[in-house]
């Protein structure tokens, strides 16, 4: 198990390099990609990178409970520098 | 004739009540490394819930977790085998079972 070798957080994200990983960020954005670098600050260097944008459009007037329609939209980069601040979850692939 | 009335009695002095009996003893630092390989309700700002086993964490709080369901608003949205969490991210840590 992963959890023998893990003595701080970081330690998740070393075993991640080189692999494709999950990154969820601030302002409802989602990443995959492969990681090759990372900082203390979580600032990222990654490729093969596509971001997934949630975009929730709120309908003025709509009746309470109605579920508010949310657009999906995705775009690939081939190489991605990501500033550490807007990181929220670094997630690995799960090793099973 | 002296009609001096009497002082009024003195005022109701029983003694505080008791302490709350306490379980649990220690500093914030105590109670993060009584939850290491426990499982663990983080709270983040935004008001997401994470659920799992807290594997570690550091100075700044960024946390590992394993087996972690994500809850937004009570429901599941995502499940990972481990996380890492930004600290600067988190509002509470709360102990999901006994420490």
């Amino acid at each position: 198990m992963a959890s023998s070798t893990i003595q701080e957080p970081f330690d998740l994200i070393r075993l991640s390099l080189s692999e494709r990983v999950f990154v969820k960020l601030r302002g409802d954005r989602e990443l995959t990609g492969i990681l090759h670098a990372y900082d203390g600050h979580m600032n990222l260097i990654m490729s093969d990178v596509e971001e997934t944008i949630m975009l929730v459009d709120v309908v003025d007037g709509a009746p309470p409970g109605q579920p508010a329609t949310v657009n999906v939209a995705k775009r690939k980069m081939p190489m991605l520098f990501v500033r550490g601040d807007g990181v929220i979850l670094v997630s690995p692939p799960s090793r099973t | 004739m002296d009609d001096t009335t009497p002082p009024p009695p003195p005022a109701d002095q029983s003694p505080p009540p008791p302490p709350p009996v306490q379980t649990h003893t220690g500093s914030p630092t105590d109670f993060l490394k009584g939850v290491v390989g426990k499982r663990v309700i983080v709270r983040l700002t935004s008001g997401v819930d994470y659920c799992g086993v807290l594997s570690c964490l550091d100075g700044y709080m960024n946390i590992a977790l394993e087996q972690t369901e994500e809850h937004v608003n009570g429901a599941v949205t995502n499940r990972y085998g481990d996380a890492f969490i930004r600290g600067n991210n988190v509002l509470y840590i709360s102990a999901a079972e006994a420490i």
